[in-house]
């Protein structure tokens, strides 16, 4: 049922509480999209990768192959910023006298550090692997971090674009300043014909390719993941009072993000018919799901007699879907 | 010097008469102009949360060309920024 909610969309997300087998369900379902003949790439964000875990291979920030048709890839936030850094750094040290090189050094170590780098540093790779990869592949699976996270990095590239928008604001404001300035000096007019480049053009005109960059990158994430024909996200649970509680609050962030969640995925499910326990744990886990007041398709998956590991644990699994 | 280029002497000092405060007058808006937008990229650096860093750093570079004289000209010998030392 989960392959026909997904259909042909190529952006899937799985999102939920911490514990309730995000990865598994991932796994399962890039594994059931490969087998179909889909080429998949999976993708984790979480800083806490377990993808490699549970294929059984150290996989790391680099694309590896797993099995015919399924790319993985565990990004790696530290990394990431660590690059970022080091291209910035390059830059400012051509820029810079020598002697301030210890200067740029410990400033972009205090960078490094500053809250809020992570996440940036995750955006930038989701951004370019959407950007870049979803050709190559007919579906892009990402699995996530815990819920929190999460839906605060859905809401970002929207923050950011704002965020991009208000800074060329202020560069055009200063541009148009420009302008004005050079109408105003006499020799103005021999000035256009020229077109000697001053110094403050030639940086306004820096500052303003870099913001444009940037922006594009955003409006482009945010237009694919606010798309409900090319995005779609799955939120994962188990039939639980704490983790329905939080589905239903991740479920109103993801929809006020304007991201399509295509349905709820509740995992563990216990037999009826396996005695007296766990026909009780059964009864208790419907009273929690009767909370669950979203209007979405619910996906139920059984609860399996031993942990889903490997690659022939998650073929098994994927059959289940 | 011809009679031609006397007038247009005379011209140019003309206009730079006229337009000159003006000129002074929108130099001064775009430099504090320039000055906000150089707040926003080095907020960070002064304490202000800034949800951006990562992405402001890559205008830094080009920022700090400027930061020497913005500081000279709020008429500080010295860079103010502990992690900022142009100077």
């Amino acid at each position: 049922m989960l392959l026909e909610l997904i259909g042909d969309t190529r952006i899937v997300f799985f999102g939920g509480k911490g514990g309730v087998g995000k990865t598994t369900v991932a796994s399962a379902t890039a594994t059931a999209l490969a087998a179909a003949g889909r080429r998949v790439l999976l993708v984790s964000t979480d800083p806490a990768h377990n993808l490699g875990h549970l294929w059984g291979v150290r996989i790391g920030d680099r694309i590896t192959t797993v099995r015919e048709h399924l790319d993985v890839i565990e990004l790696d936030p530290a990394e990431t910023t660590r690059q970022h850094l080091a291209e910035v750094g390059h830059t400012m040290r051509q820029m810079m006298p020598e002697h301030l090189h210890g200067e740029v050094s410990r400033h972009l170590e205090l960078s490094a550090q500053s809250p809020g780098t992570h996440e940036a540093a995750i955006l930038e790779r989701i951004a370019t692997l959407v950007a870049e990869e979803s050709d190559r592949y007919d579906h892009v699976v990402f699995d996530t971090a815990p819920s929190g996270h999460t839906s605060r990095l859905m809401a970002l590239p929207e923050l950011m674009a704002a965020w991009t928008d208000g800074l060329l604001d202020r560069r055009a404001k200063s541009e148009h300043l420009s302008a004005v300035v050079r109408g105003l000096s006499p020799t103005g007019r021999d000035h256009v014909v020229t077109g000697a480049v001053d110094p403050v053009d030639r940086r306004n005109q820096q500052l303003r390719s870099i913001l444009l960059k940037r922006r594009e990158r955003f409006t482009h994430l945010r237009d694919v993941l606010t798309d409900p024909a090319q995005c779609v996200f799955f939120i994962v649970l188990t039939a639980e009072r704490l983790p329905v509680l939080e589905t239903a609050e991740f479920h109103a962030e993801l929809r006020s993000s304007g991201v399509r969640v295509g349905g709820l995925v509740v995992n563990r499910r216990s037999p009826a018919d396996q005695g007296g326990f766990l026909a009780q744990r059964r009864t208790h886990e419907e009273e929690a799901l009767t909370t669950l007041r979203i209007d979405a398709p619910v996906v139920h998956l059984p609860l399996q007699p031993t942990e889903v590991t490997g690659a022939s644990g998650l073929e098994a699994f994927a059959r289940l879907l | 010097m011809s009679f031609r280029e006397k007038l247009k002497a005379f011209s140019d000092g003309l206009t730079e008469y006229y337009a000159g405060p003006y000129r002074a007058t929108f130099i001064k808006a775009r430099q504090q102009e320039d000055d906000l937008f150089m707040m926003l990229v080095l907020s960070e650096a002064l304490g202000v949360p800034n949800p951006a860093s990562y992405y402001t750093l890559e205008l830094l570079p080009i920022v700090y060309e400027d930061f020497h004289a913005w500081h000279r000209r709020m008429g500080m010998e010295h860079s103010p920024l502990e992690n900022i030392q142009c100077c």
